[in-house]
């Protein structure tokens, strides 16, 4: 997937905004924050786990997401996120 | 801006949750609980380990585990061992062993779910956290009563077997247990009570003398220097001994005393401002017990009440006690009554809590009897029993 699919999705960058931030959710959390239905967080989730943005771990039922800290495309995006974030602190705007 | 006096340099020092750095009288229990998980250090995983650590109220049963916890998960880190210590009080979470190893798991996962699984899962969950990190865990349930209380037997038989169910697998979780008294593990079934019954260790009430060498401790890395007299920390040692030896209760005190000293802009925390503050966490004697006394007790509490008012003296001796007896006697024109009188007062207004006595050790000139007035502010003393004596004469 080229980098203009994987930013294009408001709710995949929200996916990605709310687990740079909090570090690790289950799938139920991020759609609770995101707002959207199970499914549509879930398919936005393969998405970004099989471009190897995302890892996941397991606990029985419970699949606990996070960024993954071993691809360079997701430390990428968290320093994207991180300077995004800074620079709306500076001007006083919400990111 | 006026400059106020402040007799800290560092009030966290005197936090419930500080970890000092040192134990006083507690060294030979922190070597045995080390020398129990020694084996964590050379070989872990080859097996577990369950201790009691069991103690009266203010014994030093929590510091005493998280200092050891410091130490080993240190002296761990230095060996490559990846080793966790959770501490975590079972009456916080109301004895439930789903929130506990909720708990538990949340060191690990931050933002593990709150629902949506059993705690027997949880139990599971953990191993698996531990297995997949390759890390290793001390599980201390402090106050651990409430949980065998909330859940009996059950509970306690998963936490201590849960190693056994891991065949050919490294052992991972071990147990400290911490506890007032042994009754709790009566009412555990006679299985899981074996499991738990091997390694125990007993925590001694604190003497007098233990409690001072406490206090002084903490004194030296909270208050600025010569901010705490020696009278002061021995009246709140004395306090603290007749709370059942609680250094915790000592501890909250001196740090209750040293914001009475600066809320008056002292630069030293005298006895007086102990008796503040303890008058402020504990009931004082109330008005009609001072009514009850008879007019000789009455003065020579009086006497007494302006001995300790200057706020420097945790104790004054029998001897000081009647010479000022016999000025307010004077004062309210009756005879002074003899020194065996006296002795009987004494003994009624330690009865009833106002006074309390020691006799100290012997000296050249023999044993002298030490009166200390421990909860009551003296000034308020005096001006009640003024105000009671007034009433009386008119």
């Amino acid at each position: 997937m080229d980098v203009e699919d994987i930013f294009s999705s408001r709710v995949r960058m929200k996916i990605l905004k709310v687990l740079a931030q909090m570090g690790e959710l289950n799938v139920s959390d991020i759609t609770r924050r995101l707002g959207v239905n199970y499914q549509t967080t879930a398919r936005h989730l393969d998405v970004l786990e099989a471009e190897d943005i995302l890892q996941h771990k397991k606990f029985g039922r419970i699949r606990l997401y996070r960024l993954n800290e071993r691809s360079p495309k997701a430390r990428a995006i968290q320093t994207l996120l991180d300077a995004w974030k800074e620079s709306g602190v500076k001007s006083g705007r919400q990111s | 801006m006026p400059q106020y006096q402040n007799v800290f340099k560092d009030e966290a020092k005197l936090d419930i949750n500080y970890v000092p750095k040192r134990l006083p009288h507690r060294d030979r229990e922190l070597r045995l609980l080390m020398e129990f998980f020694d084996f964590m250090l050379h070989f872990p995983g080859k097996m577990s380990q369950r201790v009691l650590i069991v103690g009266e109220v203010g014994t030093g049963k929590t510091a005493l585990s998280q200092r050891f916890g410091v130490d080993m998960t240190r002296e761990a880190g230095n060996r490559g061992t990846n080793l966790h210590y959770i501490h975590v009080n079972c009456r916080e979470y109301h004895g439930s062993f789903f929130l506990i190893l909720q708990h538990a798991v949340t060191v690990f996962h931050p933002n593990f779910p709150k629902r949506g699984y059993s705690a027997e899962e949880l139990l599971t969950f953990l191993m698996q956290i531990l297995d997949e990190e390759n890390a290793y865990a001390i599980l201390t349930l402090d106050e651990f009563d409430s949980l065998v209380l909330t859940e009996g037997s059950d509970a306690v038989y998963q936490l201590t077997r849960s190693q056994e169910v891991r065949q050919n697998k490294p052992q991972r979780l071990s147990l400290v247990c911490i506890l007032r008294d042994m009754s709790a593990i009566g009412q555990l079934d006679a299985s899981t009570r074996s499991t738990l019954q091997s390694n125990i260790i007993n925590l001694a009430k604190y003497s007098k003398q233990q409690l001072i060498d406490i206090l002084n401790e903490r004194v030296i890395i909270a208050f600025k220097p010569l901010a705490v007299p020696e009278e002061t920390i021995d009246t709140i040692a004395e306090l603290a001994y007749s709370e059942n030896g609680n250094a915790r209760f000592g501890i909250e005190l001196l740090w209750r005393a040293g914001k009475y000293a600066n809320a008056e802009n002292f630069d030293i925390v005298s006895a007086e401002s102990v008796r503040k503050a303890i008058s402020s966490i504990v009931p004082a004697t109330k008005k009609s017990d001072l009514a009850y006394l008879n007019l000789h007790e009455k003065l020579f509490l009086l006497g007494l009440a302006r001995l300790f008012k200057d706020g420097h003296k945790a104790h004054v001796s029998l001897a000081e006690a009647e010479q000022i007896y016999m000025v307010a006697c004077e004062e309210f024109n009756t005879e002074p009554h003899s020194h065996t009188q006296l002795w009987k007062y004494l003994h009624t207004l330690s009865g009833a809590g106002i006074v309390k006595t020691e006799v100290s050790a012997a000296g050249p000139r023999g044993r002298t009897t030490l009166v200390y007035l421990p909860r009551i502010p003296a000034a308020d003393l005096e001006k009640e029993l003024w105000a009671l004596l007034q009433w009386k004469g008119a």
